[in-house]
């Protein structure tokens, strides 16, 4: 309990047993959340980003096409403007080809998005690639 | 002095209530009024979450009108008025402001206008309720008042809140934690708790804690500070989670940046104890 008076606040000397249990839990969560940022800190090793893509479902929009996908980063870093490209492709004759940016892919973190083509997939190869990234 | 006089001062002091809780919307709230990542929130966030936000908002206000109120409240029935007029001061602000600067406009699907409009409209609220409390100085404040261990930490929590709101909708924050490594996060965490300590305690501020010479320096940091830092880090979880910020990310890169939201938290929340 505090008291105030004149603008000061004064903390009373006999507090409830509830205050210190609560200050004993705070204690443990950020000894915990301390020690597990301390251990990350000594164990991982900075990673260049390492980008894959898992294509999730194609779907019919009002206007063509739409292929979802989910791209991961498995490593320690970050990785900025990540630009990702799609390609349809007969063969070896590509039909279309369109790219989206992610803003960012964080480390060991996955992100979704699409691409939109005016081509039906069905029956053609599909070709979805991490193209490049900035570090943030 | 007449009764017809009397009603007659009673409604000029209120309407200077009101025209304090707009200039504390508007000093508190601007920031967020004019950031980008705001406006696109006001469209694109979930909408359960834009709710629980509008929703968690009234009891913050409630507590925070019979803390400070507009006018001295005494019973909470008052407090809940002051929090109605709070909020509805916080809306028009919010509206006026956002049509002002050419943000609403006549083509917009109604969701997006009054998503953008409640979304700001909480800490516009929130503004207007301090505002009354900061600019205002006619009665005399020098009263003894007792704060329990709970309201100190929901004080706690208020500041805390006021400041994350500020910081969690911008794209800085997530770039911040990218940017860091972990050992940047360690060193954050352990600055906040000692700022937030020092702020309270060791720097004489007016509203500043002490101990009764004979208690020992940490009983304080246990009871009060580290408990506050726990709330500061639970609050920012909740914000980043509200403004949709943690998406598909890793349990390390969440900490990192609930660490980054954690430093605005944790100094809201220790002021909070020093100004309320």
């Amino acid at each position: 309990m505090t008291r105030s008076e004149q603008g000061r606040h004064r903390e009373r000397h006999d507090p409830h047993w509830i205050e210190w249990l609560t200050g004993l839990v705070s204690a443990l969560l950020i000894a915990g959340m301390l020690g597990w940022v301390g251990w990350e800190a000594f164990t991982r090793e900075a990673m260049p980003p390492d980008l894959s893509v898992t294509i999730l479902a194609t779907q019919k929009a009002k206007a063509g096409y739409r292929i979802t996908f989910d791209i991961a980063n498995s490593a320690t870093t970050t990785a900025a403007a990540v630009t990702v490209i799609g390609r349809l492709m007969d063969g070896d004759k590509i039909i279309e080809e369109n790219h989206v940016i992610f803003d960012y892919v964080a480390a060991e973190s996955k992100s979704t998005g699409a691409l939109l083509f005016e081509t039906d997939p069905a029956g053609r190869q599909v070709d979805i690639r991490a193209a490049g990234y900035t570090d943030p | 002095m007449t009764r017809a006089e009397g009603d007659k001062d009673e409604f000029s002091r209120f309407v200077t209530g009101l025209g304090r809780g707009v200039a504390g919307a508007l000093l508190l709230a601007l920031p967020m009024l004019m950031t980008m990542e705001m406006w696109y929130l006001g469209f694109y966030m979930a909408r359960e979450r834009l709710f629980l936000l509008l929703l968690l908002n009234i009891p913050l206000l409630i507590l925070l009108a019979h803390r400070i109120g507009f006018e001295k409240t005494f019973s909470w029935r008052e407090a809940t008025r002051d929090a109605a007029i709070a909020y509805g001061i916080g809306i028009v602000t919010s509206l006026v402001v956002l049509t002002a600067l050419g943000l609403l406009r006549g083509g917009m699907p109604a969701s997006e206008l009054v998503g953008k409009v409640a979304l700001q409209s909480v800490p516009a609220s929130i503004g207007a309720m301090l505002g009354r409390s900061q600019l205002g100085h006619d009665e005399g404040d020098a009263d003894t008042k007792e704060t329990s261990y709970p309201g100190e930490l929901l004080l706690m929590a208020a500041g805390a809140l006021f400041l994350s709101l500020n910081i969690a909708p911008t794209d800085e924050m997530m770039v911040l934690a990218y940017k860091m490594t972990t050992w940047h996060a360690l060193v954050v965490a352990v600055l906040s708790i000692a700022l937030m300590h020092g702020f309270v305690y060791a720097v004489s501020f007016t509203g500043g804690h002490e101990l009764s010479p004979q208690t020992p320096w940490w009983h304080a940091f246990v009871r009060f500070t580290l408990p506050g830092y726990v709330i500061a880090l639970a609050i920012s979880i909740f914000a980043l989670w509200i403004f949709e910020r943690l998406g598909d990310s890793s349990p390390v890169e969440i900490m990192l940046s609930v660490i980054v939201l954690g430093f605005p938290a944790a100094l809201g929340a220790a002021a909070a104890r020093l100004i309320l």
